[in-house]
């Protein structure tokens, strides 16, 4: 006797993002398996992310490297200039990369920290005499040689610098783990006489030692990170003063690299994931909340595998924090726009782009940096290149893992997808085999008639929305549903997927 | 009768009822009486009137002495009677001359005798005006003595300890009441050897003060060198008080230099002394010696004890100052503040300056303080050394505050020894004058005499009754008077040289 189709509707699938910390049977499905190369657009849907375009014609001075680390210059005067570093130089342009080492400067690493403070750009990386560039001078110059610098020495060759409070604070020094320099107000190049001063704070640890990874400056509070504990400090806008306002044991930050201010809170990078300071007004604790409770496994593991350097970024204007493991060629993607019941970030993958270093603009815009030169974040290609948006479901029973379901259609629902490709996939009982159903996107001209006269904004109403029925065979007690696509030159977002099946007999 | 032949210059002896003293005898002793004669070619040999009275016996050798002796005497006595029979008639001539000599030597010798009373009298008054040493001896023992230089020391009134010398005490000759050192007076500031002890004070007395303030204090009243001066007479003690007729002066004389003779005259200018008891002299060297003390400590270097008042007044702050930067340690370590270093601070945090400036400034202060305190205990021991000073001098000082009744009083007691001896200096030149204005009526009456005697030997006597007129002996009589005696003395000495043949 014939049966019903029983369609499971699958709104807005993974908006939740990627969770691989709960059992694929148990979890919601508003999670997903897998998530790459995508993000959590405005609607909340999962869509594919944006690609980036290289800027940069000329880069020649960066050989084959990368560019480690992308800052822009900007004085109050509104100059601006962006630097950044790579195969051991310093380099400013973007889109012709010029090498601006000072002369008779030699480097052999490309970890530098740079920040902007008080119309200087300052370079600091351990083991380094730190750089200078101003305006005024209009090259970049060791801060010893720098006008007005002082006490400038081996002892302050700092891997972490923080331009805060006034002041510059560096850390982490090639033999001096637990203490902090901070100059002159106002004077970055001034490490002696005036109010700078330094801390020792050897034996404020909370277990009894640890090292400085990082600074952070946040609601009058200096933030020390260090590998396994938190050191805060409030009254920072008088250093001399400031006193220890609370430490937090068992967490640090893996790399300075990794922390992101988003407004209201720090985020950084532990070794149990990602993690943020949350505001509190009544509690004097600092509450930590942990951010990527979904992915934690995965990100330890990366963490581990790690060899090259970490690079984050945070950018407002998409509502997203990048992590980057540049070893491993793979970028997390957390929607900061909200978190889930759990605390957690939605959490997306964005492997094997390439990215080596970002920064974000005044303006929004964010740059990337890669082997190619400087990138902007923007279109559906990764320099021309397309990129596979991948999507898959946990695995599902629809309520009963104990009777047997046979798909009978996938009708998949995607916005955007102009002339993309779409492979559907399925698979039953945890087989990593999948079933591939292709179809392929028509042309998504949004203009009337279909004459490019009409498909400008103006008369468009947005982008197309295309619903497909694809047949689909095989049984099994627990179905995971896939979507592919070659992200190239056009958006797409998934809007829904509705499994139809029948529930058959118990096994 | 006593009858001096002129030239006869004894002063005692000689002849008495009716003996004769032929001049050249000058015997002091012995001599006739009753008619004895004084011979001076015998040796000043005085025959006895019972030798010139004595008559032979009638038998034997002893007669036959007795008969040649008695032809001698014979012709000794016949010798002496042609003399008398020689002399008889020039007897008023000679008298007359001797009578006139008589006050002639008289006169002569009334200035001078005059003048050496005077002189007498003028050296007594001196020795009897001049200064008379004196003790003033106060109820705690204390003594002054005044003297002129080689007068003896006033008698010892009761037996008081003597003072020790002072050399034990001041051994440098210092005077006492300047703070010397052996280098000069501190209070010139040149500073003392550095080997000298500061405590060593004054080392010795001046030579002058030495043998004063080692007599024996005695005790009593104003004195004068033989008792009480108010007396007032001006007169040594124990001598006899002055009485007698200008006869007597002589003898009083000789009786007053008798007993001023053992007062020696002052050989040098007034010698004041002070002695102080034994109590005093204990308490006055203890206050000397502990001004020197507290001089010595005044002058020493500040530095030193400043120094140890500063530790002293550093080991009182420094537990609390323990305790506070404790606390602060404490205090910055909950604040995880241990480590901070700040330029602005000097290398600390704004707490740490802070302690440590106030620190600073406590030390700072405790250096000022011990500074002062210092300063205020130099000036303290100079000060303590200024009193001890004036202190040791009290008893020095009430015994010239006691000396100034005792010494009005010895005003009053020389003002009555003067008086005294210009009263007895006006009374015995008054009876000098009396004694030289009858010494001098006695000559004249002797001139008078004498020469009544001699006009009546050159004046012929008429007898107013009979009318019958004796002319005047005249030089005539002289020669038989030098003829006769002449012949009677060659019979006298026939006479004694028939007594040894």
């Amino acid at each position: 006797m014939a049966q019903e189709l029983q369609s499971i509707n699958l709104v807005a699938p993974a908006f939740k993002g990627i969770n691989t910390e709960d059992s694929p049977l148990a979890q919601d499905p508003s999670f997903a398996e897998i998530a790459d190369n995508a993000v959590i657009d405005k609607r909340g849907r999962i869509a594919a992310r944006k690609g980036h375009t290289v800027i940069t014609t000329n880069n020649t001075v960066l050989g084959t490297d990368s560019l480690r680390a992308i800052k822009d210059y900007r004085d109050n005067a509104g100059n601006t200039k962006l630097f950044s570093v790579g195969n051991n130089k310093i380099i400013s342009g973007t889109t012709t990369l010029v090498d601006e080492t000072p002369a008779s400067y030699t480097i052999n690493a490309n970890d530098w920290k740079i920040v902007n403070f008080n119309d200087h750009l300052f370079f600091f990386q351990r083991g380094f005499e730190p750089l200078v560039y101003s305006q005024h001078t209009g090259a970049v110059e060791k801060m010893s040689v720098h006008a007005h610098s002082s006490g400038v020495a081996s002892t302050m060759y700092g891997h972490e610098v923080l331009a805060a409070y006034g002041r510059l604070w560096t850390a982490d020094f090639s033999t001096d783990k637990s203490t902090i320099y901070w100059s002159d107000l106002l004077d970055g190049v001034a490490w002696s006489g005036g109010s700078s001063g330094n801390i020792d704070i050897s034996k404020v640890w909370p277990d009894g030692y640890d090292e400085i990874v990082s600074l952070a400056a946040h609601n009058d509070l200096l933030i020390i990170f260090g590998k396994h504990s938190i050191v805060v400090y409030a009254g920072a806008t008088s250093p001399a003063s400031m006193t220890l306002s609370d430490t937090i044991a068992g967490i640090g930050c893996v790399n300075r690299d990794t922390v992101q201010y988003t407004g209201t809170d720090v985020l950084f990078l532990a070794h149990t994931g990602l993690k943020s300071f949350g505001r509190t007004i009544q509690e004097k604790s600092m509450p930590i909340s942990s951010l990527s409770g979904n992915i934690t496994k995965d990100l330890i593991a990366a963490l581990q595998n790690e060899t090259e350097f970490f690079r984050s970024v945070y950018s407002p204007e998409e509502g997203f924090y990048l992590l980057t493991f540049t070893g491993q060629d793979m970028t997390y993607c957390f929607d900061v726009r909200g978190t889930l019941e759990n605390g957690s970030y939605r959490v997306t993958r964005w492997p094997s782009t390439g990215f080596t270093s970002f920064t974000t603009l005044t303006d929004g815009t964010l740059y990337i940096g890669t082997s190619n030169g400087i990138s902007t974040h923007t279109g559906y290609t990764d320099n021309n290149v397309s990129y596979r948006f991948k999507y898959y479901s946990p695995s599902l029973t629809f309520g009963d893992s104990s009777r047997i379901k046979i798909l009978k259609k996938l009708k998949p629902t995607l916005v955007g997808a102009n002339n993309a490709t779409v492979f559907m996939k399925w698979s039953y009982d945890f087989d990593t085999t999948y079933a591939t159903a292709e179809f392929t996107v028509g042309t998504q001209i949004t203009g009337f008639y279909g004459e490019s006269e009409y498909t400008t904004v103006e008369f468009t109403g947005g982008q197309l929305t295309n619903q497909r029925s694809l047949n689909t065979t095989g049984y099994g007690t627990s179905v995971q549903v896939g979507l592919e696509s070659e992200i190239n030159g056009s958006s797409l977002s998934l809007q829904e997927i509705n499994v139809m099946a029948l529930i058959g007999k118990l096994l | 009768m006593i009858m001096n032949i002129p030239g006869y210059t004894g002063t005692s002896g000689g002849l008495s009822s009716g003996g004769l003293n032929l001049p050249g005898y000058t015997g002091q002793s012995g001599g006739l009486s009753g008619g004895g004669l004084n011979i001076p070619t015998m040796g000043n040999a005085n025959i006895s009137p019972q030798l010139a009275a004595a008559t032979p016996g009638s038998s034997g050798g002893f007669g036959q002495f007795l008969t040649g002796a008695g032809n001698v005497l014979g012709d000794i006595f016949g010798g002496v009677q042609q003399i008398g029979s020689a002399i008889s008639p020039a007897i008023p001539a000679i008298a007359g001359s001797l009578l006139t000599k008589e006050a002639y030597d008289r006169l002569s010798n009334v200035g001078d005798t005059a003048y050496q009373r005077s002189m007498d009298l003028a050296e007594r008054g001196q020795q009897e005006s001049q200064f008379r040493p004196f003790t003033v001896t106060t109820p705690t023992g204390s003594a002054f003595t005044a003297r002129m230089g080689g007068q003896p020391q006033p008698p010892m009134m009761t037996g008081g300890p003597v003072a020790p010398p002072f050399t034990p005490v001041l051994r440098s000759g210092v005077m006492p009441g300047t703070v010397m050192d052996a280098g000069g007076a501190f209070g010139s500031g040149q500073g003392r050897p550095p080997a000298m002890p500061v405590t060593g004070g004054p080392a010795q007395l001046p030579p002058q003060f030495t043998p004063v303030l080692n007599q024996v204090p005695m005790t009593g009243t104003v004195m004068d060198g033989g008792g009480a001066f108010g007396s007032g007479q001006g007169r040594p003690a124990g001598m006899p008080r002055f009485a007698g007729s200008p006869d007597s002066q002589p003898a009083a004389d000789a009786i007053a230099r008798q007993y001023q003779q053992p007062t020696p005259q002052p050989q040098g200018g007034l010698e004041i002394g002070m002695s102080l008891s034994p109590e005093e002299q204990s308490m006055y060297e203890g206050l000397f010696g502990g001004a020197g003390r507290f001089f010595g400590q005044a002058q020493q270097p500040t530095a030193g004890r400043e120094q140890e008042i500063f530790n002293r007044m550093r080991a009182a702050q420094m537990p609390e100052e323990q305790r506070q930067r404790l606390a602060l340690e404490e205090r910055l370590a909950a604040q995880g503040r241990l480590g901070t270093s700040s330029a602005a601070f000097g290398g600390a945090t704004p707490e740490m300056l802070a302690m440590a400036t106030a620190q600073e400034e406590g030390r700072n202060r405790a250096m000022l303080g011990a500074m002062q305190q210092a300063q205020a205990e130099q000036m303290q021991q100079a000060s303590l050394g200024q009193q001890f000073l004036g202190s040791s001098y009290l008893p020095q000082q009430q015994l010239l505050a006691a000396l100034q009744p005792g010494l009005t009083q010895q005003q009053m007691a020389q003002q009555a020894q003067q008086f005294g001896t210009g009263l007895f200096g006006e009374t015995a030149l008054s009876g000098i004058e009396a004694q030289l204005l009858a010494e001098q009526a006695r000559a004249n009456l002797l001139g008078g005499v004498g020469s009544n005697i001699l006009a009546g030997m050159f004046t012929p006597q008429t007898n107013k009754v009979t009318g019958a007129t004796t002319p005047a002996a005249g030089i005539g009589d002289l020669g038989g008077l030098f003829g006769g005696v002449s012949e009677g003395l060659g019979t006298i000495i026939r006479g004694i040289g028939g007594i040894f043949d």
